[in-house]
């Protein structure tokens, strides 16, 4: 049986845009099964815009699953953030999976980070800002091999906030493509297996894209989607 | 005067790390005394916050706001996989 996933990222809530996006999510429960949310949720990633995050999609009749974005992390309140969001009936993956839907859909995932793609990356060598990089990447990647592992679902999706591949960056500067995600997370979800991987964090970038496995990529940034969610239906046969 | 390749680096720099913009894809470019700011924001009010923010970062450069707002329309179609 189809799933139909709703998805999007970087809706960037401050206090002056209370309850802006929530008057877009109405009817969701006829459009979607689930609604994955992207990261970059805040502006500034105070608790105080992490609490209107939460009242925004608090009592959604489908299930929200989260991971958190760069701008979450700004004021060290990320794990507040988390706590709020959870408190609220939200999933938020920190590098974990979740198994939803009576056990149809599976979800792994977390951030990501950046450090570039294949050939034209970043390495584990020299000085120690610079391995702790690229270090903070290879173990986020590992993190998501388990994830995957222990998921025994009919579909897998991967939820991340940084971008496993370069195609759906089209649109921004290839200069910051280190800084946008990083081919350490496609490799670790290709070797897994997986239907769909889900990002954002690239405002500039293109919504469709591929791993060189063949696993499917979308960029669901609010400004490259232009509409409040994207909505994917797993099993076109059925959709 | 400042090289104006490092008066729009500087102006880029501000952008992201005033807690009043924190936005990080907002192009600047600068040519002569104006100054051109291009990209994205989700509100109007933080349109006028890049024009305070630019103009202390780069006195006496004539700001051009040339940033939109990202209008959120509904769901739309869904995509088969
Ligand atoms: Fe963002
Ligand atoms: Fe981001």
């Amino acid at each position: 049986m189809s799933i139909r996933v709703a998805a999007v990222a970087d809706i960037h809530l401050d206090p002056a845009q209370r309850g802006s996006y929530r008057a877009h999510l109405d009817g969701i429960e006829e459009r979607a099964d689930v609604l994955l949310v992207g990261g970059d949720l805040t502006r500034h990633g105070t608790l105080d815009e992490g609490k209107i995050v939460a009242e925004e999609f608090q009592g959604l009749p489908v299930p929200v699953v989260f991971v958190l974005g760069n701008h979450d992390y700004h004021s060290d309140a990320e794990q507040e953030i988390i706590a709020v969001l959870r408190e609220s009936g939200g999933i938020v993956l920190d590098d974990s999976a979740e198994t939803l839907l009576d056990g149809r859909l599976g979800v792994a995932g977390g951030k990501g980070f950046g450090g570039g793609f294949a050939g034209k990356s970043a390495s584990e060598f020299g000085e120690p800002e610079t391995k702790a990089f690229v270090r903070h990447t290879r173990e986020i990647a590992d993190r998501w091999r388990v994830a995957l592992k222990s998921l025994d679902t009919e579909y897998r999706v991967v939820l991340s906030h940084y971008s496993p591949v370069k195609e759906t960056l089209a649109g921004e500067p290839p200069e910051i493509f280190p800084f946008l995600g990083s081919y350490l997370l496609a490799e670790a979800v290709d070797a897994e297996g997986a239907d769909l991987i889900i990002h954002g964090h690239a405002h500039a970038g293109t919504e469709k894209g591929m791993t060189p496995g063949g696993i499917r990529v979308r960029n669901v940034a609010l400004p490259v989607l232009r509409r409040a969610y994207a909505t994917y239906c797993l099993d076109s046969e059925e959709c | 005067m400042d090289t104006p390749h490092y008066v729009a680096a500087r102006v880029q720099q501000a952008i992201a790390e005033d807690g009043r913009t924190n936005e990080l894809g907002i192009r600047v470019d600068v040519r002569g005394d104006q100054l051109f700011l291009r990209g994205q924001v989700s509100g109007e009010d933080q349109l006028h916050l890049l024009t305070d923010v630019a103009r202390e970062a780069a006195p006496g450069l004539t700001v051009h706001n040339e940033v939109t707002c990202v209008e959120v329309r509904d769901p739309g179609e869904e995509e088969h996989l």
